[in-house]
């Protein structure tokens, strides 16, 4: 369970997130709201690289508003960014080790979770491969391997289907949808691929500007008249 | 594209990388024993003087590759280690070893305080803040000089000018030629070292987004400070080879002007290659010795190191040492497989 309470980022004069407060508890929560809503500044917060003005966040017991962002991936968090982050001059074996290196691992165990990592995003041919080499999809699931290494408790997914073709696509939500039975881990999921969060998220909250539109079964939230009128721009009556 | 030979490599990869470390084994052998052979020894002092800057470009490069930070700060780095070297040389009578390794310590002290500039900034602000440090070690040196055997806590006296003692093993010209090759090649492999591990991982992280480092448990400030440690130990160690070279230091030979002129000559020698580090303390100490020798001032090597930096820059990202790489790679039809860049 992650608890979002009273959560409120402005930058200068503009109100990111308005006093959010919402309770996430289904093993994949897909987020979606329209361009400037508070999507990505709500998984910076999250990760860390934005304090909040005011408010708290809980995961699992566990209270994270105070620590800093690579305290936050010890713990167990891990993201993956719009633009994605692989690097160019590291093997893929070794842009996931770097998320290992930092935990209290042995050799093996290491070893294993990489092994594990790998297999899990289907890249396992690719272990000793320059990432330079690679192509988009392969670059994207290397960062979505680095998100899974290490026994993480919540992945934070950061559009990370824009682009790719259908059959990508459908690699990419069977791997997610794998994330909490074989990695055990939570999973937050930001589209704007409406498909792509019904096949994946039991449940999921809608943003605009800032605040908290509604949370709930994906199916009825994508239902809801008030979130078809943020997505077309239209009044509510 | 050739995705059949990853199961295949782990052995032979290894029996090459074996064979690839005998291999420079014998190339620094090769490097410490050979010129002595050839040359007399005014020039083997300029050699002598080579594989000390190498290893000063070497801990520039390592900066500027594994994190795009430019230190022109690294002649002052230095020649603080070398004040550090030579006080305790005077002062306790502590073997080299010792000195050179209280000089390096110290110099990297000093890194790590140049380092807290380097975690907010980047570019030509911390490359400002690098040699406005640069300039002050240039005055304060001035006016401490640096210890030749004299009294005080300073160490300095103008009368009585000590020679700094070498080291037991290498008290001659020929040998301690040798001893700095060694030394520089052990430096080099620190580095090589520190890049195949943990910390070479969490520099490329940072280098490719600091975010993403933090995302993924890098310690960001903890893995900047310690680049520029290692950094400073090794051109603390430089500095107090240099001053064994030359049995003292000048204070005068420590402006601000010559870190940038090695800073400039390690992107023009190459900071992705070791050879780069090599060819850029070539250019530095064999060019205006060498024009010395036509008859041609020493002074006019900066005119052509302005034409090398900007030739660097607009056409050979990599510097000398990329060119010959894919020079070498053109001429034997070899294929690096893009992974170096």
């Amino acid at each position: 369970m992650i608890e979002i309470d009273a959560v409120t980022v402005s930058f200068g004069g503009v109100t990111a997130l308005n006093t959010l407060t919402v309770q996430l508890d289904a093993p994949v929560v897909g987020i979606i709201g329209p361009n400037g809503a508070g999507k990505t500044t709500f998984l910076n917060v999250l990760s860390g690289f934005v304090r909040p003005n005011s408010g708290r966040i809980h995961a699992f017991g566990r209270e994270l508003t105070g620590m800093q962002p690579h305290q936050r991936a010890q713990w167990g968090l891990r993201r993956s960014f719009q633009k994605e982050q692989a690097v160019d001059e590291l093997t893929v074996e070794d842009n996931v080790r770097v998320v290992l290196d930092s935990l209290p691992l042995s050799r093996d165990v290491v070893e294993d979770a990489l092994t594990g990592a790998l297999e899990f995003t289907g890249i396992s041919a690719l272990r000793r491969r320059s990432v330079a080499g690679l192509n988009a999809f392969e670059r994207r699931m290397t960062e979505l391997a680095r998100c899974v290494a290490g026994s993480p408790k919540l992945i934070l997914l950061d559009e990370p289907g824009a682009g790719f073709s259908q059959s990508e696509v459908a690699t990419l939500r069977s791997v997610i949808n794998g994330i909490a039975e074989t990695i055990g881990a939570r999973t937050f999921l930001i589209d704007h691929d409406v498909d792509l969060i019904q096949a994946t998220c039991q449940r999921t909250m809608v943003l605009d500007f800032g605040s908290l539109v509604t949370y709930g079964e994906t199916a009825s939230v994508l239902a809801d008249p008030k979130v078809r009128a943020v997505y077309l721009g239209m009044e509510e009556t | 594209m050739m995705a059949s030979d990853p199961p295949v490599v782990s052995t032979p990869a290894l029996a090459l990388w074996r064979s690839r470390s005998i291999g420079l084994l014998l190339l620094v052998a090769a490097l410490a024993l050979l010129p002595p052979l050839l040359l007399a020894s005014l020039w083997l002092k300029v050699l002598t003087g080579v594989a000390i800057y190498t290893l000063t470009a070497a801990a520039i490069a390592l900066l500027y590759r594994r994190l795009g930070l430019v230190s022109l700060a690294h002649v002052a780095l230095m020649g603080a280690g070398g004040w550090v070297g030579l006080r305790l040389a005077y002062g306790l009578g502590t073997p080299f070893e010792v000195n050179m390794l209280a000089g390096g310590i110290a110099a990297a002290g000093l890194g790590m305080v140049f380092a807290y500039p380097a975690l907010r900034m980047r570019g030509l602000y911390l490359a400002l803040v690098t040699l406005m440090i640069a300039g002050a070690f240039a005055i304060i040196v001035n006016v401490l000089q640096f210890p030749n055997g004299g009294g005080g806590w300073s160490g300095f006296a103008v009368k009585s000018a000590g020679y700094m003692p070498r080291p037991a093993i290498a008290s001659n010209d020929v040998g301690y030629y040798a001893y700095c090759v060694v030394v520089t090649a052990l430096g080099m492999a620190l580095i090589h070292w520190h890049e195949i591990g943990k910390a070479g991982r969490a520099w490329a992280l940072i280098r490719r987004s600091e975010a993403a480092a933090m995302s993924s448990g890098v310690d960001v400030p903890f893995y900047k400070v310690w680049a520029f440690a290692l950094s400073g130990f090794l051109a603390g160690i430089a500095g107090v080879l240099l001053a064994g070279n030359l049995q003292m230091l000048d204070a005068r030979s420590f402006p601000a002007a010559e870190s940038v002129m090695i800073f400039a000559l390690t992107i023009v020698g190459g900071a992705w290659n070791p050879v780069g580090a090599l060819i850029a303390a070539a250019l530095y100490r064999l060019v205006p010795a060498l024009l010395n020798d036509f008859g041609v001032n020493g002074d006019a090597a900066y005119i052509i190191f302005g034409a090398a930096l900007i030739h660097a820059l607009a056409t050979a990202p990599r510097g000398i040492a990329g060119q010959l790489e894919d020079l070498a790679s053109r001429l034997f039809g070899r294929s690096n497989g893009g992974n170096t860049r």
